[in-house]
């Protein structure tokens, strides 16, 4: 089955007369399988939201070229903008009418059944607001009611930028079984650009990694940490006196086994498998008293993807990755590695 | 067609325009009303009664005068005329026909201010003045339609639904320039409607044939016309400022200062005709099918310039129609943030 979204080679340039030009956009590509959740994530300012309104036609993009079910977009979206509900950015409405008449004048332009109004309503849990006057929603609420417009149509492809944003912790469990039911019962593909790196993990199936306006990674949310999280065992023992004798026996052992001692603990990484370090210690006479393998969470491996992870001794802003080396076993995907402590900034951007 | 219905359910449904409906009809029953106590058929017998008592007590002045050759030296209000040196001449007779009227001239119409309400000769620039009122009322709510969309941030809403942009202003314009029609054309039937009870109870209908009818319409068609223009106008200008007050601004801006600045201008530069510089001189020769601009000569030779009705619809049109085109790209081309 061809992706529901294919973007290749998208570049955007901010331009204004004041200011410096900003390339928001630079070759970013974006594949999303049909019928899955799939994630959108990135730092703030690393180009999802230009992403998501250069596909949706919002604004025009200055090289590259984008898909949705197959046609080309923007110039073919009103083709199939009616199998695509959409939300991007903050929701806005016109503050002065009800949720109700919002909907209904929405499904109206298009032709659709007033009623569904009401149907989307129950979906998103606003019926009993329904009558209100927008200004008097919560930011929570608009978002359910972003939501709902964007479900107005029955879509086949639903994107919603950060639709958590403002929910309260129900409110976000609700929107979680509702994209999910979606998705995995209603066939409907899913796009969550968030930056809840928590509920991407809970939520999506695939996701996309962007930083700069560049793909960073892509490919099923467990590969993904499974790929990034490495063998990073901690190893204790009963008397903190062996932790050097330990470490000694370990990095002769095996070239490619990287010890690093802390206070009451061993850090190895690049270990063939844990029973490995049990058989070199005991071999040389050394019994351990604990082993844990550390398995790392998204967030981590985001941090680490996007370079955004805080250094020693440095103050990282978020967005402002350190420094970008090729990693040669990632078939040519940027990786992010640690500055060295105490590297001079050319920017100045993280002093 | 589905978007163009629901642009007018939405620009129907919004606060603003009941709030406009609520004025244009307050101000035209305040007109019905003033026209109302102002106009009359005629006095009533008491009034007439008065006036002609006052009229009577002026003719009898100079019949006092004349009988009284002492008049003049008994009054104390005339005997000041005796001592003046240019009533030296006079005879006695003279002198009462200079102050007093002769022959009992007094009538009394001349002491009663009757004003009696013509619809065949006022009432169509009544109601030309109603539908402009009304035009005004409707090209701002035109432009708070695109303004306000814009402001609220349901402009990008409305693209994701509706990404062809063209279609999308066209359904606004659309929209907008029905609800003026109707609007206007309500207003000047409930206009004309409300005029012809004032002048049937209190003034004079007067002949409304074939040509009146023909001229009323005409007038009121340009009126109507002109109230479009005024809407798409004001739709441009929200639509290119990307908010109401800009547009609201602009048109208000221009009216007050501007238009005083360009006649300034024109006098200073000692520009031939300086009023065709008005927009006013425009819009006056198109709502009246003609204007006729006089100056004089340095060899004291009247000239005349001729603006019609013609020359100023296409001035108009074209004013308009750039800043709908202009509107247009901007918004088919500019990015949606």
């Amino acid at each position: 089955m061809p992706p529901v979204i294919e973007i290749s080679g998208l570049r955007k340039t901010y331009r204004k007369r004041s200011r410096k030009p900003h390339q928001a956009l630079d070759g970013l590509d974006l594949e999303v399988a049909a019928g899955q959740v799939h994630g959108f994530l990135g730092p703030n300012g690393s180009g999802k939201t230009t992403t998501l309104r250069a596909l949706l036609g919002l604004i025009s993009a200055d090289g590259g070229s984008m898909k949705i079910f197959g046609e080309e977009a923007p110039a073919r979206l009103p083709h199939v903008i009616s199998r695509v509900g959409a939300v991007v950015e903050s929701p806005q409405f016109f503050k002065h009418f009800s949720g109700r008449l919002t909907l209904q004048l929405l499904a109206e332009s298009a032709g659709l059944a007033k009623t569904r109004a009401d149907e989307v309503l129950e979906q998103v849990g606003l019926r009993d607001q329904a009558n209100r006057k927008i200004k008097g929603y919560s930011l929570g609420m608009r978002q359910r009611l972003a939501v709902a417009q964007a479900l107005l149509k029955q879509p086949e492809l639903l994107i919603l930028d950060e639709p958590a944003n403002g929910l309260d912790p129900a409110g976000i469990h609700h929107m979680r079984a509702l994209l999910q039911w979606l998705a995995h019962e209603q066939g409907v593909t899913v796009v969550v650009s968030s930056h809840l790196l928590s509920e991407v993990q809970q939520l999506c199936d695939s996701m996309t990694i962007v930083s700069n306006g560049r793909r960073i990674v892509d490919g099923a949310v467990d590969d993904i940490i499974a790929g990034h999280s490495g063998s990073l065992l901690s190893v204790k023992f009963a008397d903190p006196a062996q932790l050097t004798e330990a470490k000694d026996v370990l990095t002769k052992a095996e070239e490619q086994v990287s010890v690093t001692a802390e206070p009451n603990r061993l850090v190895v990484t690049g270990a063939p498998e844990a029973a490995w370090i049990t058989k070199t210690l005991a071999d040389s006479g050394i019994y351990l008293s604990e082993l844990i393998t550390e398995t790392k969470n998204l967030e981590s491996v985001f941090l680490e993807l996007t370079g955004t992870a805080p250094q020693n001794g440095q103050a990282v802003q978020v967005g402002q990755p350190i420094q970008t080396a090729t990693d040669p076993d990632a078939a040519g995907i940027q990786i992010p590695v640690a500055a060295p402590v105490g590297a001079d900034s050319a920017e100045g951007g993280q002093q | 067609m589905n978007l163009y219905q629901s642009e007018i359910h939405r620009t129907r449904r919004r606060v603003l325009t009941l709030i406009f409906a609520i004025m244009a009809g307050v101000g035209l029953l305040a007109l019905t009303v003033i026209m109302w106590f102002n106009s009359s058929t005629g006095p009533t017998e008491a009034q007439l009664a008065d006036a002609q008592e006052i009229a009577d007590e002026m003719n009898g002045e100079y019949e006092e005068c004349a009988s009284d050759e002492n008049f003049f030296e008994d009054s104390p209000d005339w005997s000041w005329a005796l001592e003046d040196e240019y009533y030296e001449d006079y005879s006695h007779e003279e002198m009462c026909a200079e102050f007093f009227t002769t022959g009992s001239e007094w009538v009394a119409e001349d002491f009663i201010y009757t004003y009696t309400f013509h619809l065949d000769r006022e009432g169509v620039y009544i109601i030309m003045g109603a539908v402009l009122v009304v035009g005004l009322l409707a090209m701002l709510l035109s432009a708070s339609a695109i303004g306000a969309e814009w402001t609220s941030g349901g402009m990008a809403n409305l693209l994701v639904w509706h990404p062809n942009r063209l279609r999308v202003w066209g359904a606004k314009l659309g929209a907008a320039l029905t609800i003026t029609a109707a609007s206007l054309v309500a207003t000047a039937i409930v206009a004309f409607g409300l005029l012809y009870l004032t002048a049937s109870v209190r003034g004079e209908v007067g002949n409304l044939n074939a040509v009146w009818w023909e001229d009323s319409l005409e007038i009121i068609s340009r009126t109507v016309a002109l109230g479009l223009g005024m809407s798409v106008l004001g739709a441009s200008l929200a639509m290119l400022g990307r908010h109401t007050a800009i547009a609201g601004g602009i048109i208000a801006g221009y009216l007050i200062i501007g238009d005083l600045l360009v006649r300034f201008a024109s006098i200073a530069l000692r520009i031939e005709f300086p009023e065709r510089l008005s927009l006013y001189t425009w819009v006056e020769a198109w709502l009246l099918g003609r204007k006729e601009l006089f100056q004089w000569t340095a060899a004291g030779r009247e000239e005349t310039m001729v603006i019609t009705s013609t020359d100023a619809g296409i001035l108009i049109g074209l004013v308009i129609a750039g800043f709908a085109v202009l509107a247009t790209w901007a918004f088919a081309k500019r990015d949606v943030t």
